[in-house]
C-alpha cells in the first residue's frame, strides 16, 4: 500500500483525539495580538518612519545661533533647509507606498501571492532604509565639504596642511562615513534576513516549481 | 465589529476547529507550539471573517486561511525547538484495534512528514485532506501540473526517508 494512503487512513480518524477549544476559549483568543510577520513589519516600518523623522526635523529645531552658523558655513544657500523639505516630501511618498502595500496584503490570497505581497512590502522598507543610508552619507559628504571650506577654525587649519595630508583627512573621512553608512546597511540586512528567512524559503521553493 | 458577527464566528470555529488542529499537528512539534500557532490562526481568521462572503465554504476557506498562516505569516515559536515530539501514537494508542506493526510504520510516517519543508507539507496535508489537484493549486498559487509532480517527488521524498 502507498505509504500516503495509510498515513490518509489514520490522518482521517484522529478528529476525536484532539484537545477540542470550546467557545469561552476561542473568545479568549479573540482578544489576543497577533504575533505574524506582517505585523512584525508593520512595527519595524512605523519605527524607521519615526526615527528617521526626527532625524531630519533636528535642523527645524535647532536654536538660532546654530542655524546661523551653519548658514554661515553653507554660505546662506540654505541647503539644509532644502534637504529637510526634501527629505519629508520622500518621507511622505514612502508612507502612502508602505500604505497601499500593507492593505495589499490579503490572508485570503493563495500562498504565493501573499508571499508576494509582503516580500514587496519588505522591499519598500528596504529601498527606505537605502534611501536614507545614501541621503545620510550624501550630507555627510556635503557638510565636511562645506565645513572644510567655511569654518573659519577648520579652514585655518587645513590651510596649513600640505596636500598630501589634504588628501589622507579626506581620505580619512570618507572611508569613515562609509563604513559607518555601511555598518548600519549591514544590521539591516541582518535583521530582515532573520525575519523574512523562512517567508523567503518558502517562496524560493514555490517559485522554483515553476521552472 | 458587532457581537453578532463575533458569536457567529466563534460558532462556526468551534464546529470546524479540526481543520485549524490539523494544520498546527503538521507544522509544529509538541502541544505549547501546537496552541501558540493555534491561536494565530484564530486571530488570522477573525481579521479575516468580515469579508468572509459564503462564495465558498467556510471549511475551504478555513484551510486558506489556515496553511497561509502556517507557512507564511506565522513566526516560528521558540517552543516549537523542545523535543517533545508528536508521534502516530498519541492518537492511535486508544484505539481498540492496535497492530503493532501498522503503528510502528505510521509512527515512522509521521515522522518523515515531519522532516518535509513547509510546502511539501501544505501538499501532503491537502491531499491527506482529500483535495483534489486543482484545490491544491489554487490554494497554493501553482499550477495545477505543478502540483502534481511536486506531489509525486513528495511520495519519492518519503519513500526515501523511510528506506535510507
Amino acid at each position: 500500500m502507498d505509504e500516503l494512503e495509510l498515513l490518509k487512513k489514520d490522518w482521517q480518524k484522529q478528529d476525536e483525539y484532539f484537545t477540542k477549544k470550546c467557545s469561552e476559549d476561542i473568545y479568549n483568543m479573540l482578544q489576543k495580538k497577533s504575533s505574524s510577520i506582517v505585523k512584525m513589519l508593520f512595527y519595524i516600518s512605523i519605527g524607521e518612519l519615526i526615527f528617521w523623522s526626527i532625524i531630519n526635523s533636528i535642523p527645524l529645531f535647532s536654536s538660532q545661533d546654530y542655524n546661523n552658523k551653519m548658514n554661515a558655513i553653507y554660505e546662506n544657500v540654505n541647503i539644509l533647509n532644502w534637504l529637510t523639505f526634501i527629505s519629508f516630501g520622500i518621507i511622505i511618498l514612502f508612507v502612502y507606498l508602505l500604505f497601499k502595500a500593507h492593505k495589499s496584503i490579503l490572508v485570503t490570497d493563495n500562498a504565493k501571492k501573499l508571499m508576494e505581497s509582503i516580500l514587496k512590502t519588505r522591499k519598500i522598507i528596504k529601498y527606505y532604509v537605502a534611501y536614507n543610508l545614501v541621503f545620510a552619507f550624501l550630507c555627510m559628504v556635503i557638510g565636511l565639504f562645506y565645513t572644510s571650506q567655511n569654518d573659519p577654525k577648520i579652514a585655518a587649519k587645513l590651510e596649513g596642511s600640505k596636500d598630501t595630508e589634504l588628501v589622507v583627512i579626506s581620505a580619512i573621512a570618507f572611508i569613515t562615513t562609509a563604513a559607518f553608512v555601511t555598518a548600519i546597511w549591514l544590521f539591516y540586512k541582518l535583521l530582515y534576513g532573520i525575519l523574512t528567512k523562512r517567508l523567503n524559503n518558502n517562496y524560493n521553493e514555490l517559485k522554483k516549481l515553476e521552472i | 465589529m458587532n457581537k453578532e458577527l463575533e458569536h457567529s464566528f466563534v460558532k462556526l470555529l468551534e464546529e470546524h476547529q479540526n481543520i485549524v488542529h490539523k494544520v498546527c499537528r503538521l507544522y509544529t512539534n509538541n502541544q505549547d507550539a501546537h496552541n501558540d500557532l493555534f491561536q494565530e490562526i484564530t486571530i488570522q481568521l477573525w481579521k479575516a471573517y468580515p469579508k468572509f462572503r459564503g462564495d465558498s465554504k467556510f471549511s475551504t476557506w478555513m484551510y486558506r486561511v489556515g496553511l497561509n498562516t502556517a507557512i507564511t505569516l506565522y513566526r516560528k515559536s521558540k517552543r516549537n525547538i523542545k523535543t517533545q515530539d508528536y508521534d502516530g501514537v498519541q492518537f492511535k494508542i486508544k484505539t481498540e484495534e492496535y497492530d503493532d506493526t501498522e503503528e510502528q510504520q505510521l509512527k515512522l510516517l509521521y515522522k518523515a512528514v515531519h522532516q518535509l519543508n513547509d510546502i511539501e507539507k501544505a501538499l501532503v496535508f491537502l491531499y491527506l485532506e482529500d483535495k483534489n489537484y486543482k484545490e491544491i493549486s489554487e490554494t497554493l498559487g501553482i499550477s495545477e501540473v505543478n502540483a502534481r509532480v511536486k506531489m509525486n517527488r513528495v511520495k519519492k521524498k518519503l519513500k526515501t526517508i523511510l528506506n535510507p
